[in-house]
């Protein structure tokens, strides 16, 4: 019994987990005052957003079909779904609106207009542990 | 002594950027304005500059509760640091600048800090042969407040910083430039502390004045922003910091009253025990947080991470070493 449970828990785990047409890291083009807005989504449906490398916002996401949900950290909890609109042989996309009750991110998602980034920079392979270094 | 080597680096740094500069001049705005920053000449007695205040060992901030001005007049604030405020709507705690080129001269003419009127300073950079110079390279034009001000304000716009461990972990996607410590307290960030509610963005802060209860009429009696807006609803009101590179910029808050993250940490998990007859604080810091001590320390860890990489020690790696072995 405890391994059908184990199994089932592990499937679920699994097909939650699987890629889908998001998953990567997603870029504007630079505003008038040079800004760039970016994404990335992942594939255990998180997602972090940044602003010129800035990370700003980190949440969780759903895709299904091109219904688009996310909950982030800068709004209370609160649940937005929007319409994901791919175009470019899906390289671009934009989000239009279905129901958010947190307005300020409304007005910001309605306004971008992402590009899919072909190559992801490399990370620092070493890690920096601040508790320990400052004991 | 910190602060002297500090003052030691300053200098040290004035003299490099000059003798570097004697041949051609500053490149652009950006560095003639670094140039003016550095440079005592926009103080009244020429022993203070906007270094002298803004450290830049220290996050372009200070380490003093409030900074000493010309003649070592005491400020009334603690010195905001000036590194990422290209994207910030307002300036000074009060927020009484609304652009940086505004913030730039405020300080130049203030009595207790550089107390020389920008008239003057302007006379005497077009007095200056090298300034003059330079400005008529830069600007095709003499020195103006207008042009003092941007110039200054363009350097101030190039102190972005976006590589803090933090950065490498959600930018990057690097899940090992954190520790778990780190990743748990940013989960507190987000939830528990509430501290999202004002701290949320790019710099971490929505840029709001918030009252956090650190006015209470009497002993704590800067009202803040009321005195630029005049509405009595915005007594003891302050502009929220951002959070980037906050472990090397203590004392905290506009009083500068706190003098570790602990402490800052300790205040906003109970304010009111701390200062218990707070008048008009913010709602989101009526009841206290509970937060435990590994709670805390985790949400220190968090804050510690938002370091950028320059602040941080220079890591020594294996090639160092086999550096140093080889030529014993």
């Amino acid at each position: 019994m405890k391994t059908i449970l184990i199994t089932a828990s592990m499937f679920t785990v699994f097909s939650f987990m699987k890629p889908d047409k998001l998953t990567g890291r997603w870029e504007s083009q630079p505003s008038a005052k040079g800004t760039v807005t970016g994404v990335v989504f992942r594939e255990d449906q998180s997602f972090d957003g940044y602003l010129n490398k800035k990370p700003f916002v980190t949440g969780t996401y759903s895709l299904e079909d091109s219904i688009f949900t996310m909950t982030d950290n800068g709004c209370n909890g609160a649940t937005g779904t929007y319409k994901i609109i791919f175009f470019s042989n899906d390289d671009s996309l934009r989000l239009q609106p279905i129901n958010d009750p947190c307005t300020e991110r409304m007005k910001g998602t309605s306004r971008l207009v992402l590009g899919r980034v072909k190559s992801i920079p490399m990370a620092d392979p070493e890690p920096y542990d601040f508790l320990h270094h400052n004991q | 002594m910190k602060k002297y080597i500090a003052i030691a680096v300053v200098c040290l740094t004035i003299t490099g950027i000059r003798a570097s500069l004697a041949g051609n001049g500053p490149a652009g705005k950006a560095a003639l304005g670094k140039l003016l920053f550095f440079d005592p000449i926009l103080s009244k007695d020429r022993t203070i500059s906007c270094a002298s205040c803004h450290i830049p060992a220290f996050g372009f901030a200070d380490t003093s509760i409030v900074s000493l001005g010309v003649r070592k007049q005491k400020g009334v604030r603690n010195t905001p640091a000036v590194m990422n405020t290209a994207r910030q709507p307002f300036f000074f705690w009060d927020g009484r600048a609304k652009t940086l080129e505004e913030q730039a001269l405020m300080p130049i003419e203030n009595p207790v800090e550089m107390n020389l009127p920008v008239a003057t300073a302007v006379k005497r950079l077009a007095q200056s042969k090298t300034y003059s110079a330079w400005f008529a390279k830069v600007f095709n034009g003499a020195p103006t407040p207008g042009r003092l001000a941007e110039a200054i304000a363009a350097f101030e716009q190039t102190l972005e910083t976006s590589e803090s461990a933090f950065d490498r972990w959600k930018f990057n996607d690097d899940s090992n430039a954190v520790s778990d410590a780190v990743k748990r307290g940013f989960v507190l960030f987000s939830k528990k502390g509430k501290c999202t509610q004002c701290h949320f963005g790019a710099d971490f802060t929505q840029n709001q004045f918030r009252n956090i209860g650190l006015f209470n009429g009497r002993e704590l009696n800067d009202s803040g922003r009321m005195v630029i807006s005049g509405n009595p609803e915005d007594i003891g009101k302050f502009k929220t910091p951002g959070l980037r590179n906050i472990a090397i910029t203590a004392p905290y808050m506009h009083n500068g009253m706190f003098n570790s993250l602990e402490e800052v940490i300790e205040f906003y998990n109970d304010p009111g025990k701390r200062v218990p007859n707070a008048i008009n604080r913010d709602t989101v810091l009526l009841r206290p947080l509970g937060l435990t001590a590994v709670e805390k320390k985790d949400l220190e860890a968090f804050l510690l991470s938002l370091t950028d990489k320059q602040f941080l020690p220079v890591k020594k790696t294996s090639s160092d070493a086999h550096r140093r072995s080889s030529t014993r």
